[in-house]
């Protein structure tokens, strides 16, 4: 049975994060998921646009979104970028719990004879992969299991916070202590090190603008990484993977270390671990810092 | 509703820190800060702010308005929402912070108009809104010589490894930038929200 | 039958019979006592519980000793009517706690079967005493919310109440207030003062008399026959009383560091309340409302110089207060400097309330209030002093004092100095958390507080209620709270300690039933607790009595009087049964029916002791009932080791150990008594208040009498003990048994 959704990939699809993107786009195709894209979609904006942009204009832009959505049907909307879905999801709850919103977006939509009726559900992807799919689907499409790969479930920031424990983020886990992710890995076949970082931040888009202020943010998660003996981090946000991976050699440089540790989307493990291709489906080719045990294991 | 935020007459005024809750996003809930200093305690970066949360919240009951609009500590916030989750009173801080940070840009505050931030959100605003789409060879080009031409050079050659690996594993296309059909409509929209926003311009309950 | 037969009767269950061998145990009861003994492997069982209910009901036998479990355990099911039955813990102090089948081990069983048949020897059932009950009806003083709620209770238990209040109306503080502090969800509003319906109830409740304009000038007698003098020469006869005279402001006069005085403009909470019970705020400089208004909490509390406690109740009534300003005038700014806002519980909603309503909150100290309102405050939040202008009203936050004390009486000569006794100079505030580490705390005065007293006690022990260092009336916190050092005289609401209206009614409901159940008990003869039902009594035997007085000065209750030829009176309905007075007395001539220095002192002397060439030293622990006794079942219960050297018995209080008991234990070869009771002091834990304090003294006394007989100081020590330190009870127990091994064996044994 396949389950239609209307899909926003988020600039980041197209980019840094073009790796998350295939491999999602392999295992929805497995799990039964159609992820039918919004219709020339825009920017959402991040966590930056509103600074310059203001805040009704960053608003609107995911309202532009929405009513793209809304325009293809009343399935729910779901991305698996982290900002992505604070943004989309802050503007639909805003114009659902805030008339003097809605009416304000509604007249920003229709000066471009758009408007939507903040009728649709925004979502996560990992939630609905917890709730909707659940572990049992997915480790039943487990066809090679990455028996003995060493992974640091990390989650980061918004993928959790500050929605995943409130019914309109779904109630899908909780803030300090999140299991999802490690049940994600745990499916795969691989082995969850008990990650106490999970929920550490890298810095977010302060890391990619300002990099001195959160670096040793992201040499702390490496550091307890590697004491774990891991063979690669697991995360299922674009920002966090490529920040952490791009950063390592200049975190090298600064402190003296030797991080070489792959950092990988919880989506491309599952893409193994359900039989695809490593670089086919899983991407795992477009990995700065390479992960070849990845494949090794998976039989 | 005052186009700027007023300046205290004498502390402990009130002025200042009636503005933000009325015009700040969240700002409703910023009178019920017990100063408990769970958000402070949370914070990954509160050590390397002027003021944690915490204390930026009685400086405004204060009305201490310059040192607030001034402080870095609304550069420093990584958006991590650790103290929004955590807040015994549901004080969204990050929200706040978000808002102070764009009242402080457009009030002229220096610290904040010469913020990293305010600079990479001008060059992440460019992309988003001229193309749709932030493409991040636009964002960090523009950020990047937002200094000046001799710092963006430089910033951009230390990048260079960076950009190279990401060009190589496909992550950084070399084509022309990424955008949208639907570019004018956008901008109407976009137009028509600034529009509104002027109306009431005390900034943030439309965001 | 005639005279005494006790039957001894062994558990072997729940491991007794593994560790033991009950045949020999058996035999120390058969052989050395000549007393009756039957085994059962399951002595609690209703086979077991028949054996010795048929022996009782065939007349075989008229009292028990029980070798099985804690007498802590089956209290039910080893109950037989008013047969004394004595419990030989075989269980939880011994196999529990020892190895099994070691001779160590056998020994201490024996030991605690030979003290068990001792003590049945030496007691008898209680004849409880008969003095009639004359009065049921409870005298509340005191007409406020909680002499009120504490009428109406009495009343709703079927009991006559008299209720006398000094003022010329009924209500108290309360009456006339605007509003009150919430008390029903969603505890966010102002609440309306409902103190006028509680007066109507009383005036309307035919079982309760009340007299306006009336004091109490003297009162006699005890629970179940006070006889009390009013104001105006009215005799009346009363079972019980409860005290209800609740709290007086602190004077402000005191308060100039803080602007009283330099201002008109500065007044304290009692006069704001007083403004808005009259139409709203206004400056009495000038008559105009306020717009701009600090608090200040805490003036002239939580200060050395003033008053050393919390109020407990001025944040909330600031809150009440400044949601009050807000609702007269939404734009007056209201401040309120604090060190700490103490909204316990539901308080929590309405500081939420008040924030919400834009009241400003500065944790911080004032450091200054100038005649100009200029109010400098030290912000402890934002680390910086920040002078406060434009201010036009400071309200100071004043605190409660009780009125434990008249002070519109003269401060009477005769009782002042046994109630200076009674305060213990040290402040129990001394730890109550202050933010710059542990304040310097000034000498107390330690001397009652002026005024006259408010029952005026005909008692040998004064005219007062026993009260605490800050005047509050003494009660055991934890245990019994409305207790008061007066047997059948309760306290209630801000006289005991700081509450607001809704704890004061529910206290009132507490001491209102306490006072009903202390006039049911002595129409028993039975004690209130917490030796509840306890129908045994002190006997003083006069023939032997050398009218030294220590009983009467050392009863933790006033319960014993002088009488004209200064020999002690006891009254018996007044006491608690600890037996401080039994302890107390030189001559050993103050015993219970069913407790005496005798009984402790052959129960001592009943346990073998081995010579000194077997190693074997014997201890012995003095242990109360109430705590350390129950802490260290508990400890067998975790199966912790003891020296299996220790011989325990348990005690109604330390109080009641006479220092004769120890010199005996010495004297026939104990190398060394622990006594282990509660702690004294300020913050007492002692379940008679003055017990484990008594011991203390006496036992400072005992150094010179152990010299007199050649032995060290250290072989006897006192020691504290909760009922929370089953953990650490036996490391105490071993650790001295150590001690007592180094100093080597008592020389007097053998001899």
């Amino acid at each position: 049975m396949t389950t239609k959704m209307t899909y926003y990939p988020g600039c980041s699809s197209e980019a840094s994060g073009a790796h998350l993107d295939k491999s999602l786009q392999s295992i929805a195709r497995t799990l039964g998921i159609e992820l039918e894209p919004i219709e020339d979609w825009n920017c959402c904006g991040a966590s930056v646009n509103h600074i310059k942009g203001g805040h009704a204009p960053t608003t609107a832009m995911s309202a532009r979104n929405l009513a793209q959505a809304k325009a293809q049907g009343n399935q729910d909307v779901v991305t698996p970028c982290a900002a992505c879905f604070l943004n989309t999801h802050y503007a639909n709850e805003a114009m659902r719990e805030d008339k003097q919103v809605y009416e304000e977006m509604n007249e920003a939509l229709g000066a471009a004879g758009r408007s939507y009726d903040a009728s649709l559900n925004v979502r996560h992807i990992c939630e609905v992969l917890i709730n909707d799919v659940g572990l049992d689907k997915i480790r039943e499409s487990v066809k090679k299991p990455l028996k003995g790969l060493k992974v640091a479930g990390w989650v980061g920031c918004q993928t959790v916070r500050p929605h995943a424990a409130t019914e309109r983020g779904g109630n899908f886990d909780e803030y300090d202590n999140p299991r999802f992710l490690d049940d994600f890995i745990e499916a795969a076949g691989a082995e969850a090190v008990d990650f106490k970082a999970r929920t550490n931040c890298c810095g977010g888009s302060v890391a990619v603008m300002s990099p001195d202020k959160t670096i040793h943010l992201m040499r702390d998660i490496l550091q307890e990484a590697q004491e774990r003996g891991v063979d690669c981090i697991a995360t299922p946000c674009p920002l966090c993977q490529t920040n952490l991976e791009m950063y390592q050699g200049a975190i090298n440089d600064k402190y003296g270390t030797h991080f070489d540790i792959p950092v990988v989307f919880y989506s491309q493990l599952l893409a193994v671990a359900f039989g695809g291709d490593p670089d086919g489906d899983a991407a795992l080719n477009q990995n700065i810092i390479k992960a070849p045990k990845i494949a090794q294991v998976a039989k | 509703m005052t186009t700027t935020s007023p300046q205290a007459t004498r502390k402990y005024d009130l002025g200042f820190a009636r503005w933000v809750y009325e015009n700040v996003d969240g700002g409703d809930r910023l009178a019920l800060c017990m100063q408990c200093g769970t958000c402070s305690g949370s914070c990954p970066v509160g050590t390397q702010m002027d003021y944690g949360p915490r204390k930026l919240f009685m400086m405004i009951r204060a009305g201490m308005k310059d040192a607030v609009l001034s402080s870095n500590t609304l550069w420093n916030c990584v958006s991590c929402y650790n103290c929004v989750v955590r807040c015994p009173r549901q004080v969204p801080v990050t929200y706040i912070l978000h808002d102070l940070a764009v009242v402080a840009v457009r009030e002229g505050y220096k610290e904040a108009v010469e913020s990293d931030n305010a600079r990479f959100s001008a060059a992440f605003n460019f992309s988003a809104e001229r193309y749709g789409r932030t493409d991040e060879r636009i964002v960090t080009g523009k950020f990047y010589f937002s200094e000046g031409l001799s710092a963006g050079f430089k910033k951009g050659m230390d990048n260079m490894k960076i950009a190279w690996n990401m060009v190589k594993t496909k992550r950084m296309p070399l084509g022309l930038p990424h955008k949208i059909k639907g570019k004018g409509e956008l901008k109407t929209i976009l137009d028509k929200a600034r529009e509104i926003e002027e109306r009431h311009k005390g900034g943030g309950k439309g965001n | 039958m005639e005279g005494k037969q006790t039957g001894v009767y062994l558990c072997s269950g729940c491991g007794i019979g593994e560790a033991l061998d009950m045949d020999a145990l058996a035999e120390v009861a058969s052989k050395e006592f000549k007393l009756p003994v039957k085994q059962s492997e399951c002595l609690c069982g209703d086979a077991g519980v028949k054996t010795i209910s048929d022996d009782l009901e065939n007349g075989e036998v008229n009292q028990v000793v029980v070798g099985a479990c804690s007498p802590r355990v089956m209290a039910d099911r080893f109950r037989f009517g008013s047969t004394q039955v004595v419990r030989a813990n075989l269980r939880e102090q011994v196999v529990w706690m020892q190895p099994a089948g070691e001779e160590d081990t056998q020994m201490l069983a024996a030991d605690n079967i030979r003290m068990a048949a001792t003590q049945s020897g030496k007691i008898a059932p209680p004849t409880p005493h008969e003095e009639s009950v004359e009065s049921s009806r409870v005298l509340v003083v005191g007409g406020g919310p909680a002499g009120l709620a504490a009428a109406r209770e009495a009343s709703g238990a079927g009991h006559e109440v008299l209720l006398v209040d000094k003022a010329d109306q009924l209500g108290g503080n309360a009456r006339g207030r605007t509003a009150l502090t919430p008390h029903k969800p969603p505890y966010r509003g102002l609440q309306e003062n409902d103190i006028e319906s509680d007066v109507q109830a009383v005036e309307n409740d035919n079982r309760i008399t009340v007299k306006t304009g009336t004091t109490v000038t003297e009162t006699s007698g005890m629970p179940g026959q006070y006889s009390v003098t009013l104001s105006g020469g009215a005799q009346e006869k009363v079972g019980a009383i409860v005290v209800a005279t609740g709290w007086r402001a602190y004077d402000p006069s005191n308060l100039g560091h803080l602007g009283y005085g330099a201002s008109p403009d500065v007044v304290t909470n009692v006069e704001l309340e007083g403004m808005l019970s009259e139409g709203g705020a206004r400056r009495r400089s000038d008559g105009n409302a306020p717009k701009s208004v600090a608090f200040i909490q805490c003036a002239g509390q939580r200060d050395h110089n003033h008053l050393p406690y919390c109020s407990s109740v001025c944040c909330a009534v600031t809150l009440k207060q400044a949601l009050q300003l807000k609702k007269a005038d939404p734009e007056t700014m209201v401040y309120v400097v604090y060190d700490e806002m103490r909204t316990p519980g539901t308080a929590e909603e309405f500081y939420r309330e008040a924030q919400e309503q834009g009241v400003i909150f500065i944790k911080g100290s004032v450091k200054n209030v100038g005649s100009d309102l200029q109010v400098t405050v030290d912000d402890h939040l934002l680390g910086e002093e920040v002078p406060m202008s434009g201010l036009d009203m400071v309200v100071l936050a004043t605190g409660m004092v009780p009125n434990s004390t008249d002070p519109d009486q003269e401060t009477p000569e005769y009782g002042a100095e046994q109630l200076d006794n009674d305060i213990n100079p040290e402040s129990p505030i001394k730890v109550a958390g202050y933010n710059n580490g542990e304040p310097e705390v000034p000498e107390r005065p330690g001397t009652a507080p002026s005024g006259g007293p408010i029952l005026n006690l005909q008692y040998r022990q004064g005219p007062h209620l026993p009260m605490l260092a800050d005047g509050f009336a003494d009660s055991h916190y934890i245990c019994f709270p409305y207790e008061t050092r007066r047997t059948g005289i309760y306290t209630c609401g801000p006289v005991r300690r700081p509450m607001d209206m809704a704890e004061a009614r529910e206290d009132a409901a507490g001491a209102a039933l306490k006072a009903v159940q202390a006039i049911h008990n002595a129409s028993e003869g039975a004690a209130v607790h917490p030796r509840s039902g306890d129908l045994s009594f002190p006997r003083i035997g006069y023939s032997a009595c050398t009218r030294c007085r220590r009983c009467t000065v050392e009863c933790p209750f006033g319960a014993i009087d002088e009488d004209d030829q200064d020999y002690p009176l006891v009254n018996p309905t007044r006491c608690r049964r600890c037996g401080t007075c039994m302890g107390a007395c030189p001559v050993r001539t103050i015993s219970f029916d069913n407790y005496s220095v005798d009984m402790l002192s052959s129960m001592i002397k009943s346990v073998e002791i081995p010579d000194e060439f077997d190693e074997k030293p014997r201890i012995l622990v003095m242990a109360c009932e109430n705590d350390a006794y129950p802490a260290l079942d508990m400890a067998g219960i975790n199966r912790a080791g003891l020296s299996p050297y220790v011989r325990i018995v348990p005690v109604r209080c330390l109080g009641s150990v006479s220092l004769l008991c120890i010199s005996d234990a010495l004297s026939v070869g104990y190398d060394g008594a622990l006594l282990l009771g509660c702690k004294s002091g300020d913050d007492y834990q002692c379940h008679f208040v003055k017990g484990s304090a008594m011991a203390e003294e006496r036992l400072s006394k005992v150094g010179e009498t152990l010299k007199s007989m050649m032995l060290e100081a250290e072989r006897v020590v006192q020691a504290e003990a909760s009922i929370a330190d089953s953990g650490r009870l036996p490391q105490v127990i071993n650790d001295f048994v150590k001690e007592i091994d180094d100093l080597g064996p008592n020389p007097f044994k053998g001899f």
